[in-house]
């Protein structure tokens, strides 16, 4: 991980541990009528923020007066071949600022095929070339956007061709490059380990759990192509329960994000959910062995 | 291995469907990949999940389109599917918001519905109508002026960045909201200015074709307030008298009430 180059690593920004919940439309308006709920902190798209004025932008601005946000993209294409375009890194650097995010995550895959946005995640080939590739690409956007870089594991259907390495190593190596930090999807890991026939406990323990900065959870679905579907539509699994707690309890406090993007249940019972969450989250860290891991890279 | 795999997922995902025991189109898909035989090996042991892809994908833009165009897509039925793998097939969405597809999609079809005499004449009309209400609601925030100035005959006139002024040919705007509804829009002119209020709403507003005229040229034309009712008086035969120049100042105030006219353009040294 780069060390701090600004500040110590007691002023850099974190968002608060516990569990915080990904921010969407459908209840927007039900949060800013609300009384303050129990969440750490909520996230966003800033895709949908960016660029555009009316009501959301507005009531964005009011929720962030009450929670703290963070800002996790979904169209960087980090692994494609073409940077992203500078008008597109500029408007993000100015939302990243507009809602104060502590640091900017994405995921590691690519979205663009040549020209087209799929505005799908695909994942890229775990090689050397994508390491040298995506790091520099990590580091150069870490100072562009002025706010440290987080990457996310995905979830991929198909393998991307014959890897040069197993995914946690791959996974390593580039975090070791880039000095981003990781936003570790525990469903995701979950999801691949039963299409692609691995163990997800093992796939955590060859993981670098001293870069995690933040942890998604979400909830998946069978599919009829026989494949666990990372859907955000449904409740997070017991099983992907078991995998959050086990890595809290090596990494310490760390925010918690519950995704939800399909079927989306009325807030009260997304609120149930995230305390469900928290319930988990505390008893992990009453086993817990791990010391609150810092992220300290910075722009 | 990056950039085949670019191309292998463009293929799979917005090209002509491929059936994964297809050998000779598989085949002819990994050659121009241009891989080694162990990659294209990989790949193809791959497909049969690749194509997975196409299905969300395709799914995903479909559904970001629909939300924009709920009463055209019903109607159009499978023709609008067709234009939909046309324009994957041919152009594909290159926005990085999902909202925007919508105006890519359109951009790319309304030439050739044109030359379709299966599509029905008002269905552009429709489609911008219906865009029009996210592109509106999304449009970006204009700064209103801290203290209202008067309108000058000399000075442009300064609108929202929310307000358009929409010429159909059919009154589509009047037909139901109701998605299950067939009934033909009216073939009528139809002007409307459309734009932002206060609280966010994007509201509709049926104009006169002088009233049309006159903001056609100051919303398009950028012509100083005076020229612009000079020109849309003569096109109308309106004598420019105090009377007429009365009713148009109503308009103007109305448009201002309802937070679509900020007032008159800043001189550009300001």
């Amino acid at each position: 991980m780069r060390a701090p180059t600004s500040l110590p690593a007691a002023e850099q920004p974190r968002l608060p541990a516990g569990v915080g919940l990904g921010l969407r439309w459908e209840f927007l308006e039900e949060l800013l009528e609300a009384p303050p709920l129990p969440l750490a902190f909520l996230e966003v798209s800033p895709e949908n923020y960016m660029r555009r004025g009316g009501f959301y932008p507005e009531a964005l601005e009011q929720v962030g007066t009450r929670y703290p946000l963070v800002t996790h993209g979904l169209t960087l294409s980090l692994g494609s071949i073409e940077a992203p375009a500078p008008e597109f890194v500029n408007e993000l650097r100015a939302e990243i600022r507009r809602v104060k995010s502590p640091w900017h995550s994405d995921h590691l895959s690519f979205s663009r095929t040549g020209q087209r946005m799929t505005h799908e995640l695909f994942p890229v080939a775990f090689n050397r070339n994508s390491i040298h590739r995506i790091s520099e690409r990590l580091k150069r956007l870490t100072d562009e956007l002025g706010v440290p870089m987080l990457i996310e594991n995905i979830t991929y259907y198909m393998a991307p061709g014959s890897p040069e390495m197993p995914e946690p190593e791959f996974l390593g190596e580039l975090l070791e490059a880039s000095g981003a930090g990781l936003l570790l999807d525990v469903n995701n890991v979950f999801v691949n380990a039963k299409n692609h026939g691995f163990d997800a406990l093992d796939f955590l323990r060859r993981l670098p759990l001293e870069r995690v900065a933040e942890i998604h959870v979400a909830g998946h679905e069978s599919s009829k192509w026989d494949l666990l579907i990372d859907s955000h539509g449904a409740p997070v699994a017991p099983s992907v329960q078991e995998l959050l707690a086990w890595v809290l309890e090596r990494t310490g406090p760390l925010p918690v994000l519950l995704e939800r993007d399909n079927n989306i249940p009325p807030l009260s019972e997304l609120i149930r959910e995230v305390e469900e969450l928290q319930a988990v989250y505390e008893q992990a860290l009453g086993r817990s062995s791990g010391s609150e891991v810092a992220f300290a890279a910075s722009p | 291995m990056q950039q085949a795999l670019e191309a292998f997922i463009e293929r799979v995902v917005f090209g002509a469907e491929i059936q994964v025991d297809d050998r000779a189109a598989v085949d002819e898909l990994l050659r121009s990949l241009q891989l080694s035989e162990i990659e294209c090996q990989a790949l193809r042991l791959q497909l049969p999940r690749a194509v997975v892809y196409r299905q969300l994908v395709q799914s995903t833009l479909r559904e970001a389109i629909e939300l924009a165009l709920p009463r055209l897509v019903q109607r159009m039925g499978g023709i609008f599917d067709e234009y939909l793998q046309k324009f994957l097939r041919e152009a594909g969405p290159r926005t990085h918001y999902l909202r925007d597809v919508t105006a890519e999609f359109l951009d790319f079809s309304e030439p050739l519905w044109e030359a379709d005499r299966r599509v029905p004449r008002w269905a552009r009309d429709l489609a911008r109508h219906e865009a029009l209400r996210i592109e509106v609601a999304a449009c970006r925030h204009s700064s209103f002026p801290e203290v209202p100035e008067e309108l000058k005959l000399a000075a442009m006139v300064r609108f929202t960045e929310s307000s358009r002024l929409m010429h159909y040919q059919y009154a589509v705007h009047e037909l139901s909201a109701e998605l299950s509804d067939r009934t033909e829009p009216e073939a009528r002119p139809t002007d409307l200015l459309v734009y932002r209020s206060a609280d966010h709403d994007v509201r509709y507003l049926e104009l006169s074709p002088l009233a049309a005229s006159i903001l056609g040229n100051l919303l398009g034309h950028q012509h100083p307030l005076g020229h612009a009712l000079s020109l849309a008086y003569a096109e109308h035969g309106v004598e420019f008298n105090e009377q007429h120049m009365q009713s148009t100042a109503l308009l103007l105030a109305d448009l201002a009430e309802r937070g679509a006219l900020l007032g008159p353009m800043p001189e550009p040294s300001q």
